[in-house]
């Protein structure tokens, strides 16, 4: 087993007769980890499973290098933020946190320190002796947040923690999970905004109606996905000279020209040949090239490839 | 794929041992349970009925309060195992009053607000979860029935003298099993309901309705069929012959505490009541570990 990895072998989960995932193998690796699918994906069974919550029917999980049967040592490197406002009735936000990490097993002076900590991480210092109940959405998302903080954990597992967040407190979740990601933090996110997925993620895990559907760096899961050609866009100042030389190539499928007359949007069946075609044309055409760059390689455009009207509801 | 630096480190310092964790669900429940003015007063109000038979142990045996009062120490009541016994069908009727107030506000509010997973993603199990939310119970009832008693009997042998504790012994035994089983039953019954009815109003009369219609059921299958077992199903006659047997006393018509008395000419074998007792426990534990879930998987 290893002890930097999330590890999930041949893994299927059954409802009775309704399917929550089947047939996963994955390994995450440190950093940031988007979950990405439309809702019955899978998504939150694969955040149950791989906090203990719920066990698999089939395959096995380790979380580096411990199973979800072990919860002693499991929680001591876990920390998950559920989808849904789950609090205690009555208690103020610094209760909260600091309640669960006695739970956890730190006393009275610890907890009540990193309890502060914590809620100073996300912002809610201010907050923090007001009653949960009276929350706004967004200030319950970030307590829940503080609270799957506070431990110290390795893995932190958030099932879509920006929901109901305003756009600052987006800002400053999405650097806490970016710092924490590149302190070599397992951060799995689960969320349906896929241009902060894509923003902040260092690889995706695609699911549709419960299995994975691709894993692995956007880039190079853009790159699997051959029955969607590849679009470049090219500014430069000589298009169309640009779009005669490419149309050379078999692997070209469809060149437009910008309606400014300054660039052109390429699709071509192999991304290596057409850069390599596109230096010649450049060197030879002697054009003046002001940037280029992949329009597709995003999660957006892997989502609507790989899930299409699956996932219409997103 | 990025290449990270390892500068993160998580918590590797001691922690508070495993076996009193329950207790922080325990005390943020008792915290919560101060803030309510009602059971503050009723659970004061509870604690009258040990103080007038601390009275009437003192007076018993203080001849010249009896002389001051002009009573004869024959016409008062007997210190005996039917003195205990009364002393704990009393107080064993307002735990399960007081138990039917706080009981079905222990895990429906949890249930209801979807906190199970916050407890149960810790180094926290359902039993644990269970002990501590019971734990509140427990030592609230405990505080009603058993300790109050084992005080009195405590009085009483202290003023009696040795003689006395010696042949009475057994009574401190019935009065701190006695209370501890309906203290565990009416824990568990409490929790189950808890757990299944989230309206904490109709949980609270659920509680009453298992306790007063069972015995009325009880009843009528006992008319009707013309048979005593229908009191299988009567909490109030089961507790009640468990209690004369641990107190000593002869199982007959009649007999057993207040409120908890055997019904004449029906009386059922004690095992038989225990064994009653004990499978509505383990239901009731089968309740609460059908709904005790990190997440309730909805089919």
């Amino acid at each position: 087993m290893n002890a930097d990895l999330i590890v999930f072998d041949n893994v299927s989960r059954f409802y009775g007769d309704v399917l929550g995932v089947n047939n996963v193998n994955l390994s995450v690796p440190p950093g940031i980890t988007s979950l990405v699918g439309p809702n019955g994906a899978g998504k939150t069974t694969l955040m149950n499973l791989m906090t203990g919550l719920i066990r698999p029917t089939r395959g096995s999980i380790s979380v580096l290098g411990v199973r979800p049967n072990q919860p002693e040592e499991l929680f001591r490197l876990v920390g998950y933020c559920t989808q849904f406002d789950n609090f205690p009735k009555g208690m103020t936000g610094f209760d909260f946190v600091k309640s669960f990490l006695l739970i956890h097993g730190f006393d009275e002076r610890d907890a009540d320190r990193r309890a502060w900590e914590s809620i100073d991480r996300v912002n809610m210092r201010d907050a923090a002796n007001r009653r949960l109940a009276a929350y706004s959405k967004g200030m319950r998302q970030r307590m829940k947040l503080a609270q799957a903080l506070s431990h110290s954990p390795r893995v932190l597992v958030l099932d879509e923690p920006l929901n109901g967040l305003d756009p600052m407190a987006r800002a400053e979740t999405i650097a806490l999970f970016e710092a924490l990601g590149a302190q070599g933090v397992h951060v799995i996110v689960s969320s349906h905004i896929l241009h902060e997925v894509d923003r902040i993620s260092d690889q995706v895990i695609l699911l549709s109606q419960g299995y994975v559907v691709a894993e692995g760096a956007i880039e190079s899961v853009r790159g699997e996905v051959k029955d969607h050609p590849i679009q470049i866009v090219l500014r430069c100042d000589n298009p169309r000279a640009v779009a005669a030389r490419l149309f050379e190539d078999d692997n070209i499928v469809e060149v437009g020209i910008h309606k400014d007359r300054q660039g052109l949007l390429i699709r071509t069946l192999n991304v290596d040949a057409m850069y390599l075609m596109l230096n010649r044309i450049i060197l030879e055409v002697g054009i003046e090239v002001e940037s280029v760059a992949p329009a597709d390689e995003d999660v957006n455009s892997v989502y609507q490839y790989l899930i299409g009207a699956e996932g219409a509801t997103v | 794929m990025a290449v990270y630096k390892k500068t993160y480190r998580s918590y590797e310092g001691r922690m508070t041992p495993e076996w009193a964790r329950f207790f922080v669900l325990t005390r943020y429940a008792w915290e919560d349970l101060q803030r309510r003015r009602f059971f503050t007063l009723f659970f004061l109000g509870t604690l009258i009925w040990p103080l007038i038979c601390a009275l009437g142990i003192y007076v018993r045996h203080n001849l010249s309060a009896l002389e001051l009062m002009g009573i004869r120490a024959a016409s008062m009541v007997q210190i005996d195992s039917s003195f205990f016994l009364t002393f704990l069908g009393v107080q064993c009727m307002f735990a399960f009053f007081l138990n039917s107030f706080i009981g079905p506000g222990l895990v429906s509010p949890d249930l209801s607000n979807n906190a199970l997973p916050l407890y149960l993603s810790r180094p926290f199990s359902r039993t644990e979860y269970v002990l501590g939310r019971m734990s509140m119970l427990l030592i609230l009832l405990s505080l009603m029935t058993w300790i109050p008693g084992e005080f009195l009997f405590g009085l009483q042998s202290y003023l009696e003298g040795w003689d006395w504790f010696k042949a009475n012994a057994g009574l401190a035994w019935g009065l701190f099993a006695g209370s501890g089983v309906w203290i565990v039953f009416l824990a568990l019954l409490s929790l189950s309901v808890s757990a299944w009815v989230k309206w904490k109003p109709v949980a609270g009369g659920l509680l009453f309705g298992l306790f007063f219609v069972a015995a009325g059921f009880g009843q009528a299958i006992n008319a009707v069929l013309r048979t005593k077992w229908g009191n299988l199903i009567n909490i109030s006659n089961l507790v009640g012959s468990i209690w004369v047997s641990l107190f000593n006393k002869p199982l007959e018509s009649g007999s057993g505490a207040v409120f908890f008395r055997i019904a004449r000419g029906e009386e059922i074998p004690v095992w038989m009541c225990w064994v009653s007792l004990a499978l509505i426990c383990l239901f009731c534990l089968y309740l609460l570990g059908r709904k005790i879930r990190g997440v309730e998987v909805s089919r």
